[in-house]
């Protein structure tokens, strides 16, 4: 694993605080105050409706997109710079954000140098070892079944070792096997504590090691609920029987 | 929706009286000019209009500015709508021009530094709505406009100023002076006419800008309640 | 790493991934080349240009295709960021936005600029004229450094609408006008063999134009890709 490359100190500081957040699309609003807190720690799924604005809310989590109006703190308060913010967030999105043109080092070292991060090549060939694309390393990433590059953008998104994960559907595309894989992952970087913030519309396989459950819902976090308590919140029980 | 502000009903009094007026003034109080002749009179209104325009997208670049920094609404619809406006008034610069430039140069067009400088101005706000309109959202099309009204009025002193230098390092075609000005002396007659002019378009176009405005925001408020 | 020393380093991260990029795919430099060829070809027949050709047309026309490739380029260059997002991950990433938009303007650059070195011998032997001219590569150095700034920000804020790289050359052409007429009119005195002092201020006009239109980029870029 490549965090042994981190500092930062076991107890983790990624809480992510979030207030009164609302964006407006052609003057509809998607997210309309909404707020939540999710604990330094926490493995929360993200789950609602599909179009009720779960990758809204990562995208401005990730800072992709300007909200409207609201505050978001993510990881320890007392504003650091910036790019530094920046640092502690990986995100997972829709799309690889992979060149086609470039092969999965090429491509990884890439990020590796935009984070400054040392030794590049070790972090880099870890990483897609990890991801288990060694043998597919060489060739571009054009050719990469579907799979294979969320594989890879698996790997992009967790290289410099943040410490708030963002993921947004991160079973798309992904077979049995990769699923499997994603599980493993998931619950190793959840006993480092590492925030993990992860939307899925089908979020039954996670429910077995997840530590927390938002529910989205008309622009609101309307639930929002430890997974030990769910059977005490009827809706959300329901709610997630009836997505399963 | 508010009610149609007072100050704004009196602009529109005001220009009612004063364009006729001005007109007035130039067909019957202004003497004719001796070489051009009465095809002159059409400097006053030419040169006012030009002058508008410019005001206008200047306007609209600096209405682009307030809009980015607070991303109040109000202001792109102000910046959007000075873009039209001007885009109208520098069409009126052109037509009258060339109506001027028949007789005077015996051409409807020619490429002089001036006439030139309009009509890319034209081409570039033109290419505005085309922006625009290819734009999905009013954010986008608020912010992305903005950028470019402020790049489109940082260009237009560079067009100018390069087609000027193109010109006045050829051998000069056309004898000094575009347009009015340096190309025939002004009595104080023509000096108040031209001034009122200015003065009388200045107030159309604040006029004319205003009313678009709150037609976007009626447009706006339209668009919101259907959805 | 000290800020500026980390600053360069994200500039030189991006240009090196895109150099890469072009190594592996070549989408860009070769058909901005054949591009530029053509144009020379068509406005040949089209204009029925002589190969003793003057030294006024052969630098319009060597400016006209270059103008014309480099949009091909500016929109390769932007749709490629755009493919799978790959452009989030750049912001994403703790550096400085504009240092995006240098590292853009380089690659830009760095490909429009070889294609101009490639034509400089062809026009050499076509129009049998020796193009290759110390103060012609330092035209082209700021000319195209003036039309890339601008044109990577044009790009950028024409892949955001519906019409994508199709609207870029309406956006990029009105406004880069200056930037032309400047390059065009140096080449044409250093063709002709007049003296520095004849298009020294051209050069001033067009280093003037690098220096506002990079300036608009910095300020502007990260308000173009915010959503």
């Amino acid at each position: 694993m490549v965090n042994n490359l981190n500092t930062m100190s076991a107890n983790s500081t990624g809480q992510i605080v979030v207030k009164n957040l609302v964006k407006r699309y052609h003057t509809r609003p998607v997210l309309n105050k909404l707020s939540i807190n999710v604990d330094a720690g926490a493995l929360c799924i993200l789950v609602g409706d599909n179009g009720v604005g779960k990758t809204t809310l990562l995208r401005i989590l990730a800072g992709l997109v300007r909200p409207d109006s609201g505050e978001i703190s993510i990881g320890k308060s007392g504003s650091s710079r910036e790019s530094q913010h920046r640092r502690m967030i990986g995100y997972l999105g829709h799309q690889s954000m992979l060149y086609q043109d470039l092969n999965a080092i090429e491509n990884l070292t890439h990020y590796a140098r935009l984070y400054h991060l040392p030794e590049a090549e070790m972090i880099v060939s870890e990483s897609i070892r990890s991801v288990g694309l060694e043998e597919s390393q060489y060739q571009m990433v054009r050719t990469y079944s579907r799979g294979m590059q969320q594989r890879l953008s698996v790997a992009r998104s967790l290289l410099h070792d943040p410490e708030v994960l963002l993921l947004d559907e991160p079973y798309t595309g992904l077979d049995k096997q990769g699923a499997q894989f994603l599980d493993k992952r998931l619950q190793s970087l959840h006993q480092q504590a590492k925030t993990i913030f992860l939307a899925a519309h089908r979020p039954h396989r996670l429910l077995s090691f997840a530590s927390h459950v938002a529910w989205l819902k008309d622009g609101l976090i309307v639930e929002y609920s430890s997974v030990a308590d769910i059977l005490g919140k009827s809706d959300l029980a329901v709610y997630l029987q009836e997505s399963a | 929706m508010t009610k149609k502000p007072k100050l704004l009903r009196f602009l529109d009094i005001l220009c009612l009286i004063l364009v006729p007026g001005a007109l007035v003034l130039i067909l019957f109080f202004t003497p004719t000019e001796r070489v051009m002749g009465s095809v002159q009179k059409v400097f006053y209104f030419h040169v006012s209009a030009a002058w508008a325009g410019m005001l206008s997208f200047l306007l609209a670049a600096v209405a682009g500015g307030i809009y980015l920094s607070t991303r109040k609404q109000k202001w792109d619809w102000l910046s959007l709508s000075a873009i039209e406006v001007g885009l109208v008034f520098g069409l009126i610069a052109i037509l009258s021009g060339m109506i001027w430039a028949q007789p005077i140069w015996n051409t409807w067009w020619v490429w002089d530094p001036r006439l030139t400088t309009t009509a890319i101005m034209e081409l570039i706000y033109l290419a505005y709505f085309i922006l625009r309109s290819s734009l999905n959202t009013p954010e986008s099309r608020a912010r992305l406009g903005a950028v470019y009204a402020i790049v489109s009025a940082a260009t237009v002193p560079l067009t100018f100023f390069s087609i000027r230098l193109f010109r006045t390092i050829h051998p000069v075609v056309i004898a000094a002076g575009g347009s009015g000005g340096s190309a025939f002396n002004m009595t104080p007659r023509m000096l108040l006419a031209f001034f009122v002019s200015l003065f009388v378009f200045t107030l159309m176009l604040i006029d004319l800008v205003w009313h678009r405005s709150q037609l976007a925001e009626l447009q706006a408020i339209n668009q919101g309640e259907g959805g | 790493m000290n800020p500026i020393r980390a600053y360069l380093s994200a500039v030189w991260n991006i240009l090196r991934k895109d150099l890469q990029v072009e190594w592996r795919g070549r989408q860009g430099v070769p058909v901005m080349l054949v591009f530029a060829l053509l144009v020379v070809f068509l406005f040949n027949f089209a204009l029925q240009l002589s190969p003793d050709l003057q030294a006024g047309l052969s630098a319009g026309l060597l400016w006209v295709s270059l103008a014309f490739a480099s949009t091909l380029g500016l929109n390769r260059s932007v749709s490629l960021e755009q493919e799978n997002k790959a452009m989030d991950g750049m912001l994403m990433a703790p550096v400085d936005r504009s240092a995006i938009y240098f590292g853009k303007v380089l690659s830009n650059f760095s490909f429009t600029f070889l294609v101009g070195l490639v034509l400089l011998p062809v026009f050499s032997l076509f129009y049998q004229q020796n193009m290759f001219k110390l103060m012609l590569v330092l035209v082209m150095v700021l000319g195209l450094g003036a039309y890339t700034s601008l044109g990577t920000l044009l790009a950028a804020l024409s892949i955001q609408t519906r019409t994508r790289d199709v609207l870029l050359p309406v956006l990029l052409y009105p406004l880069a006008l200056p930037i032309l007429i400047a390059a065009v009119e140096a080449s044409r005195s250093i063709l002709a063999g007049q003296p520095v002092a004849d298009y020294q201020s051209w050069m001033t006009f067009l280093l003037a134009c690098n220096i506002l239109f990079t300036a608009a980029g910095l300020m502007f870029f990260e308000t173009i890709l915010e959503e």
